[in-house]
This record gives structure tokens, C-alpha cells and sequence, in this order.
């Protein structure tokens, strides 16, 4: 009982710090992210986000016809006399290109543009900010509550679709519980990387929200890139054919450091066997992986095959988009620090 | 310790190579009580306010609310702000509003929302705490835009223009609810109509193009200036005009469009008198009328600004 009348005391005597250290009751800081992320998750808004997000791995999946293999050809897989590991490199694979390119590329990046645009640009603009700034919490803790409040929104939004995704795709194809448990290193490396896409296109969104005056302005910034990352540079790589890599366009190809990274957290995982058949639309569309001519000196066979590129590590394609999230972040502190705010 | 203070308060506005100042050297010594910030559309009242609340840097000079620096969390702990013409969340009812306020002035969400059903009673808008802002009139926005600056308590109000875009009568119920919080709160409440700071407030202050013109009660201006003013009327007013103006005992002097004849403000109203007649004579003006006036605060107003 000793212990316990010590406890209560020491809870006492924490309570009165705190009560003089005069810290507010509600910290306008929570109050502002949880406004803006229960804004943000509106049934409607995030049921048609889902079901955007979901378009085109859905197509594949129900599809009768699987583009992989280096060819179009029919499922004739029994899952059911397969074992676990193959039927979830099966399911996986046909996931990762859709989920990459179309799901977490495409869409994600640009719902992520679309709904943040507006939280900061469209209270500057509407007036609403003079308010807000007037209230006794410093603007950039304004800005981290809005930036936290939109990556939250990512978070949930991504495992949604990552679940619904892992689960259709099972049912779909086996129904069987213990192919979903055989996706999961697959479905944790698609979350991590989803943390770290959300995490990056929350500061980019962000930044453009703090510095255009229009939301509609910042949202089209970030879909300008999201375009130029996941369309504009794989056709350019197209265009260019090797001269992708003599002119090492590979330094600013957005999509190749991101696929880069994606391909990292893959094989972190070890959540996809290392075939040519998911790995040949990285190869083409993104650079992660090049053909490369293997021949057996002994037999003098072309072997084939892919193997990364590497005009890049991993880790520093990692650690440049973390180090570039970072810094727009700090832009978007100091862009609302400095900011005036008209009457 | 003043409630609001200010020394040399200065903002400039850079563009490229141009710069703009727009209030200079504001000085302000704000006791408890209401004040009245009083100048014309224009004149750089809200560039001050702004600065006050943190809204706008200050470029040179210092302000302070009771000794905490202007802008900071703690002087912004101190006061609730009205802006002019206040733009809310449209898509939030009245009470989720009061609420959110409330929270981002440190109460606790239970609290919050208790203080926003009395205010909603208070301000007669407990029948509308549902609807959305974007459906409130003028008025209500006014109202519950007030609300909003009291929910937490503060001490000190400060109210930027708080009467435009209301009717008559809304005009009318809001001074009265000014006067009203004025007995337990300090209010700092600009404008520009002369008539609604005369009904509110026990002392001025006037600017006018960024600068400031005077600080004074009420009382004591009615006094200096309705004591202080002479007509004088002649033949010859444009040419003794000149002459009244580089006497060192003459404050202000001008000719008042409407009826043509001179206004003098003396700083010495028995060297006027005593001099006068010297300058009518050396003139050979002919003296139509020579005599003080009330001066209504209107016209001290209209002639500073």
C-alpha cells in the first residue's frame, strides 16, 4: 500500500507542474488536425477515392485474361492444388504493376494533391487565415497540424486500399485465408512504401499550398508531377531508347528513383520472387531493371534475363526523396511563418 | 501597464525597388476601458490592428499587449479579434464553430462547447446553431463571429470596423453589446463612423494617413475644440488667410467651403483677439463678423483627417 500512496503522490506532484506550467487544456494544435482530417475523410469523398484508387488492379483481377509472363495469356491455375508461396507470387505479381503505376502512382500522389491543395491555400485565400493566425498557436505549428492531419489521411486511405485489394484479389482467385496470409509480405511492403509516398506528396502538396495563392493552382502542380513522373519520363525513356542512359536522364526521372525505392521494399521483404514478369514493365517503363544479354561462356547460350540498373542505390533514391520531403516541408514552415496576412 | 501599446510602430510595404509605408510611427498608450480608433476608408487603421494580432510583421517600432510583445502566443492568449467583415467556415454550423473557436483558444472540448450554447443564447442565435454558416446573414455572421472572439474569454477586445455591412438596427444592438462587454472587458474598436465611436467610446484616437492626428478623451476634445474656434468673416479672407498662418499663436486656420469664411484654431485665444484687429486694420479689410463657434467633433474630424 506504501507503493501505491508514493504513486498518488507522484501523480500529485506531476499534475501540479503541469498545472503551472501552464499548458492549455485542449491544444489548439490537435484541435486543427483533427478538423482537417475529419474533413478530409467525408464518406463520399473517400468511398470515391477508394473506388478510383481501385479501377485498375480490379480490371486485372477480374479479369479472365493476365497480362504477365511476357505474354497475354489465360489463368488456368488451379490455387487449389498449388502451394501457398506460388499462389501468392501468382497474385502478387499480377498486383505490383497496377498497384505501382495506376493505384499508388497515378491516383494516390494526385488524391493526395487534389485534397491537400486547398489547406492552406484556400484559408489564405478565402480569409479564413486571419482568424486562425489570431488564435494563441504559432503558424508553423498551423502548418504540422495540416500536414499530419493530410498524411494520416494517406495512411488510412492506403491500407484501405491495400487491404481491399489483398482480399479481392484472394477471393478472386483461391478464396483461401492462408493466400492472403502468403500476400502479406507483399501487402507490408506496398504499406511501406505507401507511408513513405504519403510522407513525400504530403510535403509536396503542402509546399505548393503554402506557396500558390489559388488551392486549384497548387493541386494542378502536383499532378503536373505526378504526370511527368509516372507518364511523362516512361515515355521519354521510350523516346530516347539507350540515350535514356548515355544522357542520364535517370537523375531527374522521378519515376525511376520512386520504382527504385519500391523495388527495394519488395525484395526488404522478399515479397516477389525475381522474375522477368513483373520485373519487365520496371525495366521498360521505369529503368529500375535492363535487359541484359547473359551468355553461358562455356556453351555460348544467350541466357537473357534482367537485372537492376543501379544508376542509383536503393537507399539513396530513399534517402533523397526523404531528404527532399524534409526540405519542402521547412519551405512550407517558413513560406507560412513569413507569410502576411491582409485583412 | 497599458493594455495596448505602441512605439514608433511602422509598416512597409517593398515591392521590386518601390516601397510603400503605410502607417508610420503609430504611438499608442491604450488604457482599460473603450477605445476608439477612428479614421477615414484608407487611413491605415486595420495595417495596426493587423499588427497587433499578429497578422502582419511590424517593420520598425514596438507594440505590446499588457507587456507581452504583439504577435506573440502569449499576447494572443490576451485577445479575442473581430476582423472587418470576418469570413468564416462556410460549411460549419454556427455551434461547430463556436466550438472549434473555443478549442483553438485552450478550452476543453466540454467547455467549449458549453461556453458556445451560452454565447448562442446571448447573441439570440441558439435557434440557428445548426445551420451552416453560409446560410447566416450579415448580421448573425457579425454576431457569431463575435462569438467567436469571446468564447475563451479573453481580456482584452480588439474590433476592427464591427459594425459594417449591418443594417440600422443591427448597428444599434451591436454598440449596445459592445458598451455592454466594455464593463468587464478592455475594447480597442476601430472605425470610421464618427457617431458609433461617440456612442461606445471614452477615448480616441485619429488617423489619417498612416499617421496619427491625436489621442484624446472624448470629453476633453469637445472641450478643446468647442472652446477654441473663431469665425471670422471679411473682404479680403483668401489674403488674411496667408497672413493668420504665420502667426505663431494660430494652431490650424482654413476656409470652410461651405460658407467661405475663415475658421481659427488659436493656441493663444487672447493674442488672437488682441491681434486681430491690428491685422483687419493693416489690411484695411472691411469686418463682417468676427466670433468664436461650437465645433461639432465631426468638424474635428473632417478637418484633421
Amino acid at each position: 500500500m506504501d507503493w501505491m500512496n508514493n504513486f498518488k503522490i507522484k501523480m500529485k506532484g506531476i499534475k501540479t507542474r503541469l498545472k503551472k506550467a501552464n499548458i492549455p487544456k485542449s491544444p489548439p494544435m490537435l484541435t486543427i488536425i483533427e478538423k482537417t482530417f475529419f474533413d478530409l475523410i467525408k464518406p463520399i469523398k473517400f468511398a470515391v477515392s477508394l473506388l478510383i484508387m481501385l479501377i485498375q488492379p480490379l480490371i486485372l483481377i477480374l479479369s479472365p485474361l493476365m497480362i504477365g509472363f511476357g505474354s497475354i495469356t489465360t489463368i488456368n491455375v488451379d490455387f487449389d492444388s498449388i502451394s501457398v508461396e506460388h499462389a501468392a507470387s501468382i497474385i502478387t505479381i499480377v498486383l505490383a504493376y497496377p498497384l505501382f503505376s495506376w493505384t499508388f502512382g497515378i491516383v494516390f500522389t494526385s488524391i493526395l494533391g487534389i485534397f491537400g491543395a486547398p489547406l492552406v491555400a484556400e484559408e489564405v485565400d478565402s480569409g479564413t487565415i486571419l482568424i486562425l493566425v489570431s488564435k494563441p498557436i504559432n503558424r508553423y505549428k498551423i502548418f504540422l497540424a495540416k500536414y499530419i492531419a493530410l498524411f494520416l489521411y494517406g495512411i488510412l486511405l492506403s491500407f484501405s486500399i491495400i487491404f481491399l485489394v489483398g482480399w479481392i484479389a484472394v477471393i478472386r482467385y483461391s478464396g483461401n485465408v492462408s493466400h492472403f496470409i502468403g500476400i502479406l509480405p507483399f501487402l507490408y511492403s506496398l504499406f511501406l512504401y505507401a507511408i513513405l509516398l504519403t510522407l513525400i506528396f504530403t510535403s509536396i502538396t503542402l509546399a505548393f499550398s503554402s506557396i500558390f495563392k489559388k488551392s486549384r493552382n497548387a493541386a494542378l502542380a502536383v499532378i503536373l508531377i505526378v504526370v511527368l513522373s509516372f507518364l511523362g519520363f516512361p515515355y521519354i525513356k521510350a523516346l530516347l531508347q539507350v540515350n535514356y542512359e548515355r544522357f542520364q536522364i535517370y537523375h531527374f526521372d522521378i519515376g525511376y528513383h520512386l520504382g527504385n525505392v519500391f523495388v527495394l521494399f519488395i525484395e526488404i521483404f522478399d515479397a516477389i520472387p525475381p522474375t522477368a514478369a513483373w520485373q519487365i514493365y520496371f525495366a521498360q517503363n521505369f529503368g529500375v531493371f535492363k535487359y541484359v544479354a547473359y551468355v553461358d561462356p562455356d556453351q555460348n547460350i544467350n541466357l537473357g534475363g534482367l537485372e537492376k540498373t543501379n544508376y542509383y542505390l536503393p537507399v539513396i533514391s530513399l534517402l533523397i526523396w526523404i531528404i527532399i520531403a524534409l526540405l519542402l516541408l521547412f519551405y512550407g514552415f517558413i513560406s507560412i511563418k513569413k507569410r502576411e496576412i491582409y485583412g | 501597464m497599458f493594455e495596448i501599446w505602441s512605439k514608433d510602430l511602422t509598416k512597409i510595404y517593398e515591392k521590386g525597388e518601390r516601397a510603400f509605408e503605410a502607417v508610420s510611427k503609430i504611438n499608442l498608450c491604450v488604457e482599460p476601458g473603450i477605445h476608439g480608433f477612428l479614421g477615414p476608408n484608407g487611413a491605415g487603421k486595420t495595417t495596426v490592428i493587423n499588427m497587433l494580432v499578429g497578422a502582419l510583421s511590424i517593420t520598425y517600432g514596438e507594440a505590446e499587449i499588457r507587456e507581452k510583445k504583439a504577435g506573440s502566443v502569449t499576447a494572443r492568449k490576451l485577445i479575442g479579434f473581430l476582423p472587418q467583415d470576418p469570413v468564416l467556415y462556410k460549411n460549419m454550423s454556427g455551434e461547430k464553430y463556436l466550438i472549434y473557436m473555443g478549442r483553438l483558444g485552450g478550452l476543453k472540448r466540454k467547455e467549449a462547447k458549453r461556453k458556445a450554447q451560452e454565447l448562442l443564447q446571448d447573441f439570440d442565435l441558439l435557434g440557428d446553431r445548426n445551420k451552416k454558416l453560409r446560410k447566416y446573414s450579415g448580421g448573425m455572421r457579425q454576431k457569431i463571429a463575435l462569438a467567436g472572439a469571446l468564447i475563451h474569454d479573453p481580456e482584452i477586445l480588439i474590433l476592427d470596423e464591427p459594425t459594417t455591412n449591418l443594417d440600422a438596427v443591427g448597428r444599434a444592438v451591436f454598440i449596445e453589446k459592445i458598451k455592454d462587454l466594455g464593463k468587464k472587458k478592455s475594447i480597442f474598436v476601430s472605425s470610421h463612423v464618427l457617431s458609433e465611436i461617440e456612442q461606445m467610446c471614452e477615448d480616441i484616437t485619429i488617423i489619417s494617413m498612416g499617421k496619427i492626428i491625436l489621442t484624446d478623451s472624448i470629453k476633453n476634445l469637445k472641450k478643446k475644440f468647442l472652446e477654441n474656434v473663431f469665425i471670422l468673416d471679411t473682404n479680403m479672407n483668401e489674403k488674411l488667410l496667408e497672413q493668420i498662418k504665420q502667426e505663431e499663436f494660430v494652431s490650424n486656420t482654413w476656409i470652410d467651403d461651405r460658407d467661405g469664411k475663415i475658421r481659427i484654431i488659436p493656441k493663444d485665444p487672447v493674442k488672437l483677439r488682441e491681434t486681430m484687429s491690428k491685422i483687419i486694420f493693416e489690411n484695411k479689410a472691411e469686418l463682417y463678423r468676427f466670433d468664436q463657434i461650437e465645433l461639432s467633433l465631426q468638424n474635428i474630424f473632417l478637418k484633421f483627417v
